[in-house]
């Protein structure tokens, strides 16, 4: 009787797996492109609706009927799997970057190889080659992928503490270790006690992720992830300006001038100790100027300019601006094979994404509906005020949709326009700042290479010298140590992926 | 997976049932015909585990393949135990077990007594207000997400301002950073598991506590029994049987020390005794997409805690004591 | 029932109201500062660390998070899904853990050793939504309750429960001419009102608190439940340092985040007191003895 239990319970089990699989390998005829479907994350507190003003808008501009499922941004890669195990596949699929889960699917055959075909659409055809590349896996384009800014790191300190030392913003890496060292000696609150340090750093370890930690090991010259030394790639933790920078800012850590709980310190409150004067100093980017002056803004409505000030990259000690790019693309749109079946549909929605792109659609996506929340003043798009409640409710969904959009070839929409006067001007010079400094740029020339065993350990192996490097700052471990943890990465499986992009930088060169 | 099972259910009939021969022929359709309605309520349960439960089970076998969701199960690379290979030879996985293994034992060793001790103090409250009152105040920890208990630990603990950084460090003369120290990695998890969770755990006691015979209570404080004795005497046995049944389960569970809270108070500093199996599935499964592998270490997991389960099941069944089944 | 105190024992009363009640603060504090904040501008919860009432009030969070039809929605979504889902999982739980019971039973052995093995292994994410999708429950809220119909722990602990019923009861109704069933619905189940309590509270929370279910299987937004936007605005703050964000994206305020988690929590937190009168001490073996 139990046999026959068991078996009984193991024939429920086959046949149930049966179904599935035979379920699985059905499909559904191809429609004709009356419609689009897509997958998006969201990541504000709540997704648009589907009947908004800037839904309907889409559709008519689009002339499709577009069916976005928005899905929580925290999330987002597990419903990327659920979905490609799935046979209810979109469209077009945005996909926030090249991870490993992503690399798989991709390399698998999952998506379409679009590298030949995007400059067939006037568009698609990025101004920008090599971001492009840098989106690609090893060359192949599986995707169009979505533009940012590429320059955008800056540091920012406290304005009025800097006027009341008398000091001039920093320019190079020398200076940003005077300055903070008078934000902590000087007392710059000038209220008689010793308690402001320079730099706030947030529990922030990782490598390779625009860290206070990276810049200023690019600004020293130690390269942006990989770096070209001798006709070979190397990690920039392999070269003698990556132990430079970071004596540097255990420099800084031993004088106090960084708060000392950098390794802890939540990351969620790091505007607190610039807002409420103890430290001075953030490295970071620059789009957190202006929440930095929001904040000032709404404790002190008439007294808010000139608490922040910020400056660009800083020039390091060997004399040079090594300017620090982010990979200027934040994942792509791509297109999933097993939905989209033929050359002539792919041709369709590649159209649509071209329309997605023209300037009315990417107006509508990023700056909302003219004369609904916002008119163009001198070339900008201006907020609408008072805000109706119909301008505002396009306002928030922008937001959303926004992440629809490529801008491949530059914005093809209206800067917005500032609050105030003085946001304004500071906008403007944020602007400039980082349009200088793209020109120092210095590039990650192993982005668009994907190596096997960094897909298979990267994130543990890159753990090891992430986690000796905070060491290393707080005093756990001598510069031996440092160095020790970096030849254990290289043991570890460094080696192979050394080997493995090289390849693949010399194949693709 | 049968082995256990038939061998749970062999040794199980034997104690409780007449001999299987004895029953088999012709006697079923009575038994079954008499006990109809029994059989006929179990019928949704046993559907809902073939379908819901078991029918997803195949699943395991990713772990034994080079899982890509758009290949599916079938057309994935079978790969066999390499990644279990990779698991077991991990030059971190002695680190890993010792990690998992002292975190989950001060989780049962700490959290679940103090849960019943919460219950027991709660039970002897008279004042109806109060403790209703307390019994609702100390379940909201458990609505607070994981992010909101870590940020609030960051208030308490910060360096130099934090009010329990001062306190700690006032009582015990030192300058210990609670948050970086690997010392205090361990004391700082189970706290915030205690403060979490251990109110929600005693729900399940107080509704066991319930039904404590109250006679009992009146007859020993005719026989003059303190308060101590009435709960060692009374109360305590009362609610073995839960006692039991809970510490079997949170035994099966064990391995299972979460993810999301030790990721959140890990950093550079602490990473060495922080790492446990379910912090580094993700970092190997999540972050890298390496589905099967997080699968075989799910896998390896699973195994322990049914070991576990079947352990100690059998042995409070050694001890006279009610288990699981 | 009147208890006679004695002096030690008057001591230990009031050590252990004044424990409590600190017990009771303890917990509390950080929902009445997650509290406060909802109603506080950013740059008060930026300038102070913790407060209990804001000086600055203000009700932008919440105007925020109520400006669009999604968030009530979502709410009452929950709150039906909740009330549904309980009520069925506790009658799948129920109607098994009554027949598992029983000592005589046929198969129970093995039944049991197979809901204890489901326990412990599952076929994870995949295979299930595969499953989910094939039975037609996608964009269904039954794919948010069916799954997790019954949780073996629940049903193991109810089933001991059961067992541990003076066997009397269901004798003299059987002898009155009661089936299972009868005896289940009209004598078991007043009897089993504090378990019942406890494990429909459980199976509440469950269902309140799910954010993989709605994630996985409903993609339509206009049927989310709370936990999508609970989830949403708080992990967005673990983001950072992980290289994988969208550099454009600029987190939630915090006041949003604290106005997203009282919405999503209150009404459930409410939720426990009304079922604490049936934790009402000894009305159950007391009352059928006596």
């Amino acid at each position: 009787m139990i046999r026959r239990k068991l078996s009984l319970a193991a024939a429920v089990v086959t046949v149930s797996a049966l179904t599935l699989t035979a379920c699985s390998g059905s499909e559904e005829p191809a429609a004709d492109l009356t419609s689009v479907s897509i997958m998006a994350p969201f990541l504000e507190a709540q997704p648009p609706s589907a009947d908004g003003a800037v839904q309907k808008k889409l559709e008519e501009l689009t002339g499709k009927d577009v069916n976005i499922t928005w899905t929580p941004n925290s999330s987002y890669e597990d419903k990327t799997n659920i979905t490609l195990a799935g046979s209810d596949i979109p469209q077009i699929m945005v996909i926030q970057g090249k991870t490993p889960g992503f690399v798989k699917n991709a390399e698998a055959g999952a998506f379409w190889d679009l590298t030949d075909k995007l400059d067939k659409y006037p568009n698609l055809k990025t101004t920008f080659p090599e971001i492009q590349e840098n989106a690609s896996i090893n060359g192949k384009v599986y995707g169009v992928y979505r533009g940012r800014a590429p320059m955008r790191a800056a540091v920012m300190f406290r304005q009025d503490w800097l006027d009341k030392l008398g000091l001039q913003p920093p320019k190079t890496t020398e200076d940003l270790y005077k300055v903070a060292k008078a934000f902590t000696e000087q007392d710059p609150d000038g209220n008689g006690q010793d308690d402001t340090w320079g730099i706030t750093i947030p529990k922030w370890g990782a490598l390779g992720t625009n860290s206070p930690y990276d810049l200023i090991e690019e600004w020293y010259g130690a390269g942006n992830r990989w770096t070209e030394k001798d006709g070979k790639l190397i990690p920039s933790f392999e070269t003698e300006e990556f132990l430079e920078a970071n004596r540097f800012v255990k420099k800084m850590v031993d004088e106090k001038l960084i708060n000392p709980d950098f390794a802890t310190f939540d990351g969620t409150k790091w505007n607190e100790p610039f807002f409420n004067g103890k430290g001075g100093i953030i490295v970071d980017v620059d789009s957190r100027v202006s929440v930095l002056i929001n904040l000032f803004k709404q404790a002190d409505p008439a007294n808010f300019e000139n608490k922040v000030g910020f400056v660009g990259n800083l020039v390091g000690p060997d004399g040079e601006l090594h300017a620090h790019p982010t990979d200027g693309y934040s994942g792509f749109l791509a297109i999933p094979k097993a939905k989209v079946r033929t050359e002539a549909e792919l041709d369709k929605v590649l159209e649509f994404l071209n329309t997605m792109n023209g300037k009315d659609v990417a107006t509508l996506l990023n700056n909302g509906i003219e004369g609904v929340n916002f008119t163009v003043e001198d070339g900008k798009a201006a907020t609408i005020k008072p805000e109706t409640p119909e301008g505002k409710a396009v306002s928030t969904d922008i937001k959303s949709y926004a992440q629809l959009g490529m801008n491949v070839a530059g914005n093809n929409f209206y800067p917005v326009k500032q609050a105030s006067d003085y946001e304004q001007q500071v906008f403007d010079k944020r602007t400039e700042v980082m349009a200088e400094d793209l020109k120092s740029a210095v590039y990650n020339p192993a982005a668009p290479y994907v190596s096997a065993t960094y897909v298979a350990k990267g994130a543990q192996l890159d753990n090891i010298v992430a986690d000796a490097r905070i060491k290393y700052l707080a005093g756990q471990i001598d510069e031996q140590g440092l160095k020790d943890a970096i030849k254990l990465w290289d043991t570890s499986g460094g080696n192979k992926v050394k080997e493995e992009i090289n390849k693949l930088w010399q194949d693709n060169k | 997976m049968a082995a256990p099972v038939v061998e749970a259910e062999a040794s199980g009939r034997a104690a409780t049932r007449p001999p299987a021969r004895e029953r088999k022929n012709g006697r079923f359709s009575v038994h079954f015909a008499h006990y109809k309605w029994l059989y006929l309520l179990l019928l949704p349960g046993v559907l809902y585990f073939a379908v819901f439960r078991y029918g997803p089970m195949y699943g395991v076998s990713i772990a034994f393949k080079d899982y890509v969701p758009f290949l599916g199960v079938n057309g994935s690379q079978w790969v066999g135990t390499q990644h279990f290979e990779d698991f077991f030879s991990n030059p971190d996985f002695p680190r890993l077990l010792g990690n998992t293994l002292i975190l989950a034992f001060l989780n049962l060793g700490i959290a679940f007594p103090l849960t019943i001790v919460l219950a027991l103090l709660l039970n002897e409250v008279r004042l109806s207000i109060l403790k209703r009152t307390v019994q609702t105040l100390v379940y909201i920890p458990h609505f607070l997400s994981w992010t909101i208990v870590a940020s609030l630990s960051f208030l308490l603990f910060a360096l130099d301002i934090g009010p329990l950084f001062q306190f700690l460090n006032g009582v015990m003369g030192t300058n210990i950073d609670f948050l970086s120290d690997p010392a205090w990695f361990r004391p700082l998890i189970v706290l915030q598991e205690i403060w979490k969770n251990t109110g929600w755990g005693t729900i399940i006691f107080l509704a066991a506590l319930a039904t404590v015979d109250q006679d009992q209570y009146e007859a020993a404080i005719i026989d003059g029994a303190g308060r101590f004795r009435r709960v060692w005497h009374i109360t305590l046995p009362g609610i073995r049987s839960t006692i039991i049944v809970m510490l079997i389960l949170a035994i099966g569970q064990m391995l299972n020390t979460g993810f999301e809270q030790i990721y959140l108070m890990t950093n550079a500093l602490n990473r060495d005794v922080a790492d446990v199996f379910d912090t580094y599935v993700y970092f190997v499964g999540i972050t890298q997409g390496a589905y099967s592998y997080s699968t075989a270490v799910g896998l390896f997991k699973s195994l322990v805690g049914l070991v576990l389960i079947f352990g100690t099941n059998w042995l409070a069944k050694r001890f006279n004591q009610s288990g699981l089944f | 029932m009147k208890i006679h105190n004695t002096t030690g024992g008057r001591i230990f009363d009031a050590a252990n109201y004044v424990f409590l009640a600190l017990i009771g603060i303890v917990t509390l504090l950080p929902f009445v500062y997650v509290f406060a904040g909802s109603f506080a501008t950013e740059a008060e919860i930026t300038r102070r660390a913790f407060f209990v009432w804001p000086e600055q009030f203000t009700l932008g969070s919440y105007e925020y998070i109520f400006s669009t039809p999604a968030f009530t929605r979502a709410l009452i979504t929950t709150i039906l899904v909740t009330a549904v889902g309980t009520l069925v999982q506790l009658a799948f739980t129920v109607t098994m853990a009554y027949p598992l019971a029983k000592k005589m039973l046929r198969g129970r052995k093995l039944i049991l050793s197979l809901v204890v093995f489901a326990m412990v292994f599952s076929g994870g994410m995949i295979p299930t939504f595969l499953l989910v999708k094939d039975l037609g429950l996608l964009n269904s809220y039954w794919a948010l309750i069916l799954p997790a119909a019954i949780n073996p722990f629940s049903l193991i602990i109810i089933k001991n429960f059961f067992q541990e019923l003076p066997a009397e009861l269901e004798e003299s109704a059987k002898m009155d001419g009661a089936t299972e069933i009868g005896i289940l619905w009209r004598i078991l189940l007043p009897l089993s009102k504090p378990v019942l309590a406890t494990f429909a509270l459980f199976y509440a929370v469950g269902i309140w608190n799910d954010f993989m279910s709605p994630l996985l299987y409903l993609s339509d937004n206009s049927r989310w439940t709370l936990q999508m936007y609970l989830r949403q605005v708080t992990a967005a703050s673990d983001l950072l340092g992980t290289g994988n964000v969208d550099p454009n994206y600029i987190p939630p305020e915090q006041g949003i985040k604290f106005a997203v988690i009282v919405v999503a929590t209150l009404p459930i937190l409410v939720f426990y007191p009304f079922l604490q009168k049936h934790f009402a001490k000894g009305m159950l073996i007391g009352s059928v003895k006596g």
